[in-house]
């Protein structure tokens, strides 16, 4: 990498077009030599189509007639070796004429000088393309100067500095002007604005070292050109520029004259903070320590509101980038501060905070006695302070390492942050404000949707010892899950149909979390949602997974082995289960993913202990399609109907491990499932039981032993119906009293299995009552007649793919076939049936139809998202 | 058997009046105290005009106290009413019972309208009139008159959600009155006005949400009380039993009573069990592929909401065609006998559905069994060994057994011999119909061939959904 880089930097003299085809190969050998630095290789190279079309706009600076002297030769230059550039050796050549005078480095700073002179010319003339134009080259030079470790020449913050005063003084001259400047020129003016005040963010030490100095003594190494901005670079921050002002007052304040805060002057440095917000070199610590004292001498709740009030955002605004997350010291007292707002709201009936005021003067005293109707109305917003601190809160603990006990430490303060929420909340329901309210309680009941009870109670004592007078408390409900309920069904009459929709995913979720299967399933398929899921944010997405996911589960749990197979199988169909859950970042196998999705999904993961363990997922899934699965390969004797499968990922581990010529004792879940797989099709149902019953991670869920005796319970007898499927071909009769000896059952179950896969003629035979055994009636077809039944299947399938694809196309509901009713009438009532039994009943023929479909809408959900994101 | 009994849990979604049988039935059940049902009819009839009646009830509940006075006050008042509401309504029933009007009125309801106040000058609210008069009638227990004048009333009106009302309120009438086909008539227009609307409401709702909000809820609700009442209606017409399966497994009815009324579910499977017999015996009424598979669905649904609802009768299926454990089968059916008899709706079919359950046992039992002990049989048919074997006698000479199935006396054994389905039977089997099924299919195509002129495009799609 470095290789590469320093020779780009060395022929920084050349051309921007040989350094872009130079770029360019190097952008082949960069994945190689710096796989760390995957983005600098991508950031290079949007430089690269910057300064392609700069120098076509320089060119358009020359017909302008600018007096750039600078620039007119190299543009030159540029045209005559664009020319030679096909020749290979050139840029040697060139390379070689500069190296004999100077070394790299001073070559390095003269190029960036005369850069910087370039754009002080384009300054004066006011010529905004092309200070673009040249800021991106030097942005470029800066950076290589960075990656060989040298350090950043003083030059390039003057430049800053100096650039950020003209631009100021540009975008104040365009506010007036009555002729504006033309559009391309305006354009670029508000891409430099952006481009500075980030960079500068990146140099704020320096910038700020580089200003004291600057203000100690004029150093004299400032050029001519300078100097004339200067001027307005010196006056700027006394006027209007309020760092200055900060400054001030930090030297005022160490001066020992503390009383320069008096409750007088709150509003006056207020507005000085507030106008110094968002600006590149403000010192936000040294703010926040500023608005502290002045929280120490507010005297009146409306000084104090609007102090907290400034104070708690601009404690949010102090760490301004996206990937990390607020130091926890700062969050601490953000949430206090917060506490300490809502405290004094609640307590003054009469002062209001709110997101739309009229307008008011900031600068004076205000009293719910001068107001109009006795309320105090204040600018600001406390439900987003709340969510901020959510969200602050989630993204510490998305970057925390979840295995070390500082994870667990700040986990300790989820306590608090819920309090703060409830207290919220009350302040709202104090004020009767609907929206508000239903987002607090949202944020409330995220908190403690997933929860176990235990969890959740206390979290609720927590709010109990804080004796925050909460209308919806674990007190006044007779559980957790009333509480829940309680709290979801305000959120279903609220207006919003996000959080309808969230709530209710939050619902179901904490049903299945109760093993509550029925009461979760009959929510999920009757509020519709899978339907509409699709169309929805990328947050509710994963929340509906979550929900669909711990459904499976909790089917499992409760023995429901068939709908939990069939639950599950949707995600495990898409291998993307980390990702649809947002508990890992997938990896796209034939593309890399853009820095932003990649920030954008690593945002959406949720924090460790929300989690749903994907192994013990993966495991319930696994042992649910072999109870499944088994049964039916064992069923099933030609070859054409096996590769029918239920459940595919399943599947095709058994095909792998079958192939495997030997097989170790099993270490993983799933060696345990496939050799315990292989087992219950030999009929070995004790060894499959306690191969399953082996699997550690059972130890994660909850009721393990119970669910251990189920699964043993379910082997048993999907082991009984295997031995039939499979032995039934080598026998005549077979004693009942056998089968109960070997698979431990009695005769009750027994008898009962046998008469069920009779009746549904799975199993050709009869039972003889007076003997006790079963009589096989097999009769082997021969090969035309397995050819003819298979044909006729095909056609009636065919038949029937025909009636639904009109179906569709007709409109379902307005039938087409009145005629057909007769025939179809049966099939109709199943499909009705399926709109609520959906979930849980897929008979064999109507399964391949929807796999299919549901599964690959799963992956496309998210799928969508990302290229819209793009 | 108090728990299974439904009154407390169907009440709710019954009309007052429409209560009265039901406790009634309780009294002569006997399954409750008999002072507190009488003091429950004492409640129900507060509520009334029937002031008589009433006081029949409070002499009954209280034999030695006084009659108080606000009844007489009541009747008095009622009776006042009366009065008022027939001066009203008589002037509109002299121009409706003129031939001359009768004859003059036609199907366009606007158009009547115009014709009568043209020419008789009656007013729409004159003819709101009918509807109060024939409202009250039905408060007081006149419902023959009610039915009349609540007729007469719709025929006329056009307010959308009073003509409604007056449905509801003729179809109680016409059920206390016990005129069945009348009510059954009424019941199918009623039940047809309650689908349009449900169908109109998506399209004219989706503006307003919360309209949209409200609209599927009433309609789940008005199907909630369609279902219950016409359990009246069902169970005492003499087609009724094919008509209820018809009616409630269709989709609409089928998630109403699974969503709202899953204790319907024992009026469901009682009808599947007595379907039974219709199937068996006539061949000749054509049956609709609905009723024919009628057990194997409520079956179904019964397996599905077994967590919601479950009693001897559902039971019984379940254990019989779920479980297949023939044992718990006859237990719950001895259970299942008792609660039919117990029941208001039911308790008339009790033999027959006895009958009915005992044939299914013994079908299921003959399909899987190749050999059946006699004794072991009629143990599970819950009849003695000598009855057992008559029945099993009849049931083999009834049924298509009787090729199959020979009578071993000497061990007192049933042998049965079904020979397996030759495999060109299958083939036979999956491909008929086939071809009708593709002329329907043909038939649509061409029909919106016509309409869109692109059926073209339907062909490769097709063929690609088959592979």
């Amino acid at each position: 990498m470095s290789r590469f880089f320093r020779q780009a930097a060395d022929s920084d003299s050349e051309s921007s077009d040989s350094e872009e085809s130079l770029l360019s190969s190097d952008d082949d050998a960069a994945p190689k030599a710096a796989p760390a630095k995957p983005a600098m290789s991508r950031f290079l190279r949007l430089a690269n189509d910057d300064s392609d079309s700069s120098s076509s706009d320089s060119k358009s600076e020359d017909e302008d007639g600018s007096d750039d002297d600078d620039d007119a030769p190299k543009e030159a230059k540029t045209k005559i070796k664009s020319a030679f550039l096909r020749d290979s050796d050139e840029e040697e050549s060139d390379e070689e004429v500069k190296r004999v005078v100077k070394s790299a480095r001073d070559k390095r700073l003269e190029e960036m000088e005369a850069t910087g002179k370039t754009m002080d010319n384009a300054l004066k003339i006011n010529d905004w393309i092309a200070i673009s134009t040249e800021y991106d080259k030097l942005a470029r030079m800066v950076q290589r100067q960075q990656n060989v470790a040298e350090p950043i020449p003083p030059f390039y913050i003057r430049t800053l500095i100096s650039l950020e005063t003209g631009l100021n003084a540009a975008l104040a001259k365009e506010k007036e002007a009555k002729k504006k400047m033309n559009a391309a020129n305006a354009r670029a003016l508000t891409a430099m604005k952006q481009k500075v005040r980030k960079t500068l963010k990146e140099f704020e030490k320096e910038v700020k070292q580089y200003n004291d100095r600057h203000s100690s003594k004029n150093s004299p190494a400032f050029a001519a050109p300078q100097v004339q901005v200067r001027p307005e670079v010196v006056k700027r921050p006394i006027g209007v520029e309020d760092d200055d002002d900060d400054d001030d007052f930090t030297h005022v304040g160490r001066g020992g004259r503390a009383t320069q805060y008096t409750s007088e002057g709150i509003y006056k440095h207020l507005q000085a903070i507030h106008e110094a917000r968002g600006k590149k070199n403000t010192d936000r610590a040294d703010q926040i320590r500023t608005l502290e004292r002045l929280l120490e001498v507010a005297v009146t709740p409306y000084q104090r509101i609007r102090v907290l009030l400034a104070l708690v955002s601009s404690r949010f605004d102090y760490n301004a980038t996206v990937a990390s997350y607020m130091p926890i010291e700062m969050w601490l007292s953000a949430q206090r501060e917060i506490d300490s707002l809502i405290a004094i709201l609640i307590d003054n009936g009469s002062y209001s905070v709110q997101e739309i005021t009229e307008e008011y003067d900031d600068l004076i005293e205000r009293t719910p006695e001068g107001e109009k109707d006795g309320v105090v109305r204040i600018r600001g917003s406390i439900i987003s302070f709340v969510d901020r601190l959510d969200d602050e809160f989630a993204r510490s603990l998305q970057n925390l390492d979840p295995h070390g006990t500082e994870y667990v430490d700040r986990l300790k303060d989820e306590k608090g942050l819920y309090c703060t929420i409830c207290r919220a909340e009350t302040l709202y329901e104090k004020k009767q404000l609907p929206e508000p309210i239903a987002r607090v309680i949202m944020r409330r009941l995220e908190h403690i949707y997933s929860k176990p009870d235990a969890v959740l109670t206390a979290l609720e004592s927590a709010v109990a010892t804080a004796e925050i007078p909460v209308v919806l408390s674990l007190a006044s409900q007779p559980s957790p899950s009333k509480l829940i309920h309680t709290l979801c069904v305000h959120l279903y009459k609220s207006g919003n149909s996000v959080l309808r929709t969230r709530a209710m995913l939050s619902h179901i979720y904490h049903h299945a979390l109760h093993n509550d299967f029925y009461t979760a399933r009959d929510m999920l398929l009757m509020s519709h949602l899978q339907e509409t899921v699709y169309s929805m944010d990328v947050g509710t997405q994963i929340q509906y997974n979550r929900a669909v996911v711990q459904l499976g589960l909790c089917a499992f749990r409760s023995g429901l082995i068939k709908e939990a197979q069939s639950t599950l199988q949707d995600i495990f169909a898409t291998q993307r289960v980390k990702e649809l859950l947002a508990q890992g970042v997938h990896q796209p196998r034939f593309q890399t993913l853009t820095p932003e999705q990649e920030k954008a999904e690593k945002q959406r993961q949720l924090p460790f202990h929300m989690h749903i363990n994907t192994e013990l997922l993966e495991a319930a899934f696994l042992v649910s399609s072999m109870l499944v699965e088994i049964p039916m390969l064992a069923s099933i004797d030609l070859e054409e109907q096996k590769r029918k499968a239920i459940s595919k990922p399943f599947r095709r581990l058994l095909d792998f491990a079958d192939r495997q010529v030997f097989t170790g004792p099993p270490e993983s879940t799933r060696d345990h499932i496939m050799q315990a797989s292989k087992a219950l099709q030999h009929g070995q149902w004790e060894q499959c039981r306690d191969l399953i019953q082996d699997i550690k991670i059972w130890s994660l869920m909850p009721e393990a032993t119970s669910v251990k005796e189920m699964l043993a319970k379910r082997i048993q007898e999907e082991g009984l119906r295997t031995y039939l499927f499979a032995f039934a071909p080598h026998y005549k009769t077979l004693s009942l009293a056998l089968l109960e000896r070997t698979f431990s059952l009695d005769r009750r179950a027994v008898n009962s299995i046998v008469s069920r896969m009779i009746w549904t003629e799975e199993l050709p035979a009869s039972l003889d009552q007076s003997a006790g055994v079963i009589v096989f009636h097999r009769i082997e077809p021969t090969r035309p007649q397995q050819l003819a039944q298979i044909l006729a299947e095909k056609v009636g399938a065919m038949v029937e793919q025909n009636e639904k694809a009109l179906d569709i196309r007709l409109g379902g509901a307005s039938s087409w076939g009145d005629r057909a009713d007769g025939l179809k009438g049966d099939k109709r009532g199943e499909q009705t049936q399926e709109r609520r039994g959906r979930g849980e009943r897929r008979g064999g023929g109507a399964r391949g139809g929807t796999r299919g479909g549901r599964g690959a809408r799963f992956a496309q959900g998210l799928g969508n998202q990302m290229t819209k994101a793009r | 058997m108090a728990e299974y009994d439904l009154t407390k849990t169907i009440i709710p979604y019954l009309d007052r009046h429409l209560a009265f049988p039901l406790l009634t039935h309780l009294l002569e059940s006997g399954l409750f105290a008999q002072d507190q049902v009488e003091a429950a009819q004492y409640e129900l009839a507060k509520g009334t005009n029937m002031v008589d009646y009433i006081v029949s009830l409070y002499e009954q509940l209280n034999p030695d106290s006084e009659v108080p006075e606000e009844f007489a006050a009541k009747r008095e008042k009622a009776v006042a009413i009366n009065e008022q509401l027939q001066q009203e309504a008589k002037a509109v029933l002299d121009v409706i019972e003129n031939p001359d009007v009768a004859q003059a009125l036609r199907q366009d309801k606007n158009q009547n309208l115009a014709y009568l106040k043209d020419n008789y000058d009656l007013t729409l609210e004159q003819i709101t009139a009918l509807y109060n008069f024939g409202k009250f009638q039905y408060t007081y227990g006149n419902y023959s008159g009610a039915a009349d004048y609540l007729y007469h009333f719709r025929v006329l009106s056009t307010d959308a959600d009073l003509n409604t009302s007056a449905h509801w309120g003729k179809l109680a009438s016409d059920i206390l009155t016990g005129k069945w086909d009348v009510a059954l008539e009424e019941l199918n227009t009623l039940r047809e006005t309650l689908d349009a609307r449900a169908g109109a409401t998506p399209l004219s709702g989706a503006a307003a949400q919360s309209q949209a909000h409200a609209e599927p809820l009433a309609t789940l609700h008005s199907r909630a009380w369609l279902v219950h009442w016409s359990l009246f209606v069902y169970f005492n017409h003499p087609a009724g039993r094919t008509l209820l399966l018809e009616t409630f497994l269709a989709p609409a009815y089928l998630n109403t009573i699974q969503s709202a009324a899953p204790w319907v579910l024992r009026y469901l499977a009682v009808s599947a069990v007595l379907s039974r017999r219709a199937q068996a015996g006539g061949g000749t009424a054509p049956v609709s592929p609905r009723v024919r598979h009628a057990i194997r669905e409520v079956v179904k649904v019964v397996q599905l909401e077994e967590y919601q609802y479950a009693d001897p009768v559902t039971k019984f299926l379940k254990e019989l065609y779920v479980e297949f454990d023939f044992e718990a089968a006859q237990h719950q059916l001895q259970l299942a006998d008792r609660v039919v008899g117990n029941d208001f709706f039911l308790s008339e079919f009790r033999e027959e559905f006895l009958d009915n359950a005992r044939y299914l046992i013994s079908e299921a039992y003959c399909r899987i069994h190749q050999r059946i002990d006699i004794a072991d049989l009629s143990a599970r048919l819950n009849l003695p060994p000598d009855e057992g074997e008559k029945w099993i006698v009849n049931l083999i000479r009834d049924t298509r057994m009787a090729a199959d199935a020979k009578i071993d006396l000497e061990k007192n054994v049933i042998e049965i011999h079904r020979p397996a389905l030759p495999i060109y039977q299958s083939v036979i089997e999956k491909t008929r119909g086939l071809s009708i099924r593709t002329q329907a299919l043909g038939a649509a195509l061409s029909r919106t061939g016509q309409q869109q002129t692109q059926p073209a495009q339907e062909q490769p799609a097709v063929v690609e959904g088959a592979r």
